[in-house]
């Protein structure tokens, strides 16, 4: 049996580092302030797509290209590529505006897709509308030929070209890329990373977890709770769309059919509740340990294919359901259980405590 | 004669109507948002299709199993899945999410079934139809005549139930509030099965009649969910009534209003058929988040009234 190499690595790096932005993310939403997200497929596809129409197009009039950027797609793309491999800051104010793009498309699909709860739905029928909407969502794109040509899909502007000029006979052009795409996705999970940690360590999170619970008490007590769950899912799609954009440019090409609703909505919900709720290290943990064992599933299909009786597809598939079910019936709340949130630190508690029972006697 | 356009758009309707049926019942009664229940359909058509290859037992005979395997596929579903997480005190969210691992995960049976199927017996089973089974009736196809038939008999029954028996009474009970019922001495689990039966049963039996006029695979029920969603929306999840009314109205704008629409704006709108379906279920949610049982219907009924004296006094006066 062959034992993973380098490359198996770096894809797998990349892999994690993207889906835990998505994860992290949807946290905020889900495990946080209790949003049933199950369109998180269409915030991830709003930024690739948005990768395939608007960095292309960009370059194709700013260059001052001729005729029909579709029609011509592949020798547009392949002339965009040797500018950028030329010029680096282009490649890197390129890549800037490509992601920003992907998370603002992404962010406005998730006000979007937010309106609902302004009507004061319950948050199952959110649920339902949002699963069917990324439904609906999926094939307009894949049916819709001048966007991104649905089925055949689209090449993507590579802004990591100027790295290969770099590479050496140490290092491929293909590591060289790999490496300015961890960098990226790295700046972004950071990004989330930092976000994520000062929610959790501020009064915001004590809110939304009481709304989680609670909702009308919290409306109760004056907190505007709609306007909270709409801020929630605008930063959450937002950062989930940034990780759609880093994983189309990662691709190179962007296809009607990406972002299905069960690689990108139902595996992010079994990492979550996994890992735990409302516990960034829980879905850190989560997302490691899911994404690691799929790569893995997929690197040894050709090896799983003569034992078992059936396409190891379907035993991705198969674990996702049962991880699911048996995590919310034995473990529910994940691998790192949620702690109790005080509004004082632990030592502050305990001194206080101590000078009231000095008081008391 | 009924044209084959409205005959396919009221079997479609009867699909949607059985399948909705099914979800409403999981959430009126038991509470639980059944997330899986296309699938139970499309546990039915591979019941029959393997009793129709393997056994030769005909297509409408078939329907027999595909009862009473999606029933007892329902039972299991509550048995090993949602009791354990109700008895944990899981929340509508959580219970939503495990019956969500349970569609992926009978997807993926359901699609191993078909590999083995397709690799030991060199069967196609995989985009087939069941079209070859079904029988001519005074012109009308047999799909359209025993599908509106099992409907029908179907909401006879289940009105018959809880309307005339103990059960249906103590269903109704059990779905305003469980703990309240079983302090009044209901076997709730026992009615819950039940339940969960009949949940399972529907959407199965349902399948078999869509796999008649529509090809069939084991990720089918991926399109269909949207439909029965929209139509639950639309009826509200309240009664089994306005869910078969709400499939209804989607069914026929979704098989006859966009074909219609494309004879006039192009043929470019047929793949988006079935967003008409999401469009009615967002503006639902939208404008009467509940549905055609929250609209006020006396008053309806009383504007409508006067509208139509108005008419009648108008056209008096004028002659």
């Amino acid at each position: 049996m062959v034992i993973p190499g380098p490359e198996f690595f770096i894809t797998l790096i990349i892999y994690v580092m993207i889906f835990l932005i998505i994860t992290l993310s949807y946290n905020l939403a889900y495990g946080y302030t209790g949003i049933p997200d199950f369109g998180r497929a269409m915030a991830a596809g709003a930024g690739g797509f948005i990768c395939g129409y608007l960095p292309g197009r960009l370059m194709f009039y700013m260059l001052g290209f001729q005729g029909d950027y579709l029609e011509n797609v592949y020798l547009v793309v392949d002339k965009i590529n040797a500018v950028l491999f030329r010029n680096p800051l282009l490649s890197i104010a390129l890549l800037i505006i490509t992601i920003l793009s992907g998370a603002v498309a992404s962010a406005i699909l998730g006000f979007l897709a937010s309106l609902p709860i302004l009507r004061g739905i319950r948050l199952f029928y959110l649920g339902v509308t949002l699963l069917a909407i990324q439904i609906g969502f999926n094939t307009i794109v894949y049916h819709w030929p001048q966007f991104i040509r649905g089925e055949l899909g689209v090449p993507v502007p590579d802004p990591f070209k100027w790295l290969t000029y770099y590479s050496s006979s140490m290092i491929s052009p293909g590591i060289m890329r790999s490496i300015g795409i961890i960098a990226t996705s790295g700046v972004i999970l950071a990004l989330t990373i930092f976000y994520i940690i000062s929610v959790s360590k501020s009064p915001l999170s004590r809110v939304l977890k009481a709304i989680r619970d609670d909702e009308i008490s919290v409306a109760a007590l004056g907190r505007d709770v709609r306007g909270l769950y709409v801020k929630v899912m605008v930063i959450s799609y937002a950062l989930t769309g940034a990780a759609g954009a880093i994983f189309a440019l990662y691709q190179g090409y962007v296809v009607g059919l990406h972002f299905d609703r069960v690689e990108w909505t139902f595996w992010p919900i079994a990492m979550v509740i996994l890992g735990g709720l409302a516990n960034y290290k829980g879905t850190i943990a989560g997302t490691i340990f899911f994404i690691t064992l799929k790569r893995l599933i997929i690197f040894y299909k050709a090896y799983l294919e003569p034992i078992l009786p059936f396409s190891p597809i379907w035993a991705e598939s198969l674990l996702l359901g049962l991880v699911l079910i048996l995590t919310l019936i034995y473990r529910p709340r994940g691998l790192f259980p949620e702690k109790p949130e005080t509004s004082l630190s632990r030592k502050e508690i305990e001194k206080i405590k101590r000078e009231k029972i000095i008081q008391k006697f | 004669m009924i044209s084959p356009l409205l005959q396919n758009a009221i079997v479609f309707a009867n699909v949607i109507s059985l399948m909705a049926i099914s979800a409403t019942l999981a959430l009126s009664k038991t509470n639980v948002p059944n997330f899986a229940v296309a699938t139970f359909g499309t546990i039915g058509i591979y019941v029959s299709f393997t009793y129709i290859k393997f056994f030769g037992i005909g297509l409408y005979p078939s329907l027999f199993f595909c009862f009473i395997f999606g029933g007892i596929t329902g039972i299991i579903a509550y048995q090993a899945i949602i009791k354990p997480l109700r008895k944990r005190g899981a929340t509508r969210e959580e219970i939503m999410i495990a019956t969500l691992g349970l569609d992926i995960l009978l997807i993926a049976l359901l699609n191993i079934y078909a590999d083995y199927l397709t690799r030991t017996f060199k069967v196609m089973a995989r985009d087939f139809t069941l079209s070859a089974y079904d029988f001519t009736i005074i012109g009308l196809s047999g799909v359209f005549v025993v599908s509106t038939l099992f409907l029908a008999a179907v909401l006879i029954a289940l009105h018959l139930i809880f309307t005339k028996t103990n059960i249906g009474i103590a269903l109704k009970a059990m779905g305003e509030d469980q703990s309240l019922a079983e302090c009044q001495g209901v076997n709730t689990d026992l009615l819950c099965i039940i339940t969960w039966f009949i949940v399972g049963a529907l959407p199965a039996t349902a399948g078999v009649f869509f796999s008649v006029n529509w090809i069939s695979n084991p990720t089918i029920s991926l399109f269909v969910v949207v439909s029965v969603f929209a139509s639950c929306v639309l009826g509200g999840f309240s009664t089994i009534y306005d869910a078969a009314l709400g499939s209804y109205i989607i069914a026929m704008t979704q098989v006859l209003l966009v074909p219609y629409i494309a004879t006039i704006i192009g043929p470019w709108i047929l793949p988006y058929g079935f967003l008409v379906a999401l469009l009615i279920m967002v503006l639902t949610i939208i404008i009467f988040p509940q549905g055609l049982y929250g609209l006020p219907w006396d008053a309806i009924r009383e504007r409508l009234r006067n509208f139509f004296n108005d008419i009648s006094k108008y056209w008096r006066f004028k002659r």
